[in-house]
């Protein structure tokens, strides 16, 4: 399906008009530069669309591609490739930066397979199983004095991230969009915890 | 960005932080939660049996807009009734606090906050419903 859908994205170069694949860096005909594609972030990274990705890979991938871009390399060559060379550097790092972060990838695999969960939006949510657990794991962090209590705290917190992104890998697996999106949702206020027992720990150790 | 006057004054002094016993018939509790910043908010009224709020509490885990909007909203319900509250709208809040756009869904979280905290007192008190909690 991947390979499918990379072939079919097929433009021409602009600088040779010969045949050029949508996520291509340089033209396999005259080498120029091309600009970014419309390609999705998976397919941009050479990478098939899914939440289980091999982040070993994503990091060769991208450092790979970014060094074919480095500046260096466009010093004599013209402004439009500068130009260029620059606009695929920015998005091949926008595609790294959401897809290195299982957050961003879950939301961002989501929105791909249609079914958008909004994280940013002005929207409240009315979860209140949910809203109670954070709730009362916030306080218990915030009440925590001893870097005992806080420590334990934070390797829960933690390990309910792993936990959530286990499952959330399970529900792409299955292809179960809904519970996909609620657990991307539970997934953002399960790193918020984590975030905020660290900092708490932080502070405790510090004030030791 | 930076922060008016008022936000940091309602962050640095927070009105109104605390509970009331959520099972206390005189309390409505509403809990929100905006995505946007993995915020919990929990704000409660005390409604006296004339359908006045005498008091209300809050305890918010987020950003100092979201801090603020639930304070304020605290200091603005007492006094008022039920139905009176639940007309907060969060442009007044935004207003009053001079929240950017980027933190309107803070003021967004309070009047939805303070709309549960009515509806859920509401509940409380239908009649034929006593024996609920």
């Amino acid at each position: 399906m991947n390979a499918s859908a990379a072939a079919a994205s097929v433009v021409s170069c602009w600088s040779c008009k010969g045949p050029v694949a949508g996520r291509a860096l340089f033209c396999s005909v005259c080498g120029a530069v091309q600009g970014p594609g419309a390609v999705d972030h998976f397919t941009r990274l050479g990478l098939a669309p899914g939440f289980d990705i091999d982040l070993g890979q994503l990091e060769r991938q991208y450092f790979g591609f970014q060094r074919r871009l480095h500046p260096d390399r466009f010093a004599g060559k013209s402004p439009r490739e500068k130009a260029l060379s620059q606009q695929q550097a920015t998005a091949l790092n926008e595609a790294y930066e959401t897809l290195k972060d299982p957050l961003k990838r879950a939301a961002y695999l989501l929105a791909h397979r249609g079914r958008p969960v909004d994280l940013t939006a002005c929207g409240t949510i009315n979860d209140p199983e949910l809203l109670m657990e954070q709730m009362e794991k916030r306080e218990a962090i915030a009440e925590a004095e001893s870097l005992d209590d806080i420590t334990r705290l934070s390797a829960e917190a933690d390990a309910e991230v792993l936990a959530c992104q286990c499952h959330i890998s399970a529900a792409f697996n299955a292809g179960d969009l809904d519970a996909a999106g609620h657990l991307t949702l539970r997934l953002k206020y399960l790193a918020k915890l984590a975030e905020d027992a660290r900092s708490r720990k932080a502070r405790i150790a510090r004030a030791r | 960005m930076s922060y008016s006057d008022k936000v940091i004054d309602h962050y640095e002094n927070p009105r109104n932080v605390g509970s009331f016993g959520k099972d206390d018939k005189s309390v409505g509790t509403g809990l929100v939660g905006a995505p946007a910043c993995g915020d919990v908010m929990k704000l409660q009224i005390k409604v006296s049996p004339e359908g006045i709020i005498e008091d209300a509490k809050f305890k918010t885990f987020g950003c100092g807009s979201a801090i603020a909007s639930s304070s304020l909203v605290t200091e603005w319900v007492k006094g008022k009734t039920l139905d009176e509250a639940a007309q907060i709208k969060n442009t007044d809040i935004a207003q009053e606090l001079a929240l950017p756009p980027v933190k309107i869904h803070c003021s967004v979280l309070a009047e939805d906050a303070i709309k549960a905290a009515v509806a859920d007192y509401k509940k409380k008190t239908e009649p034929g419903d006593a024996a609920a909690e």
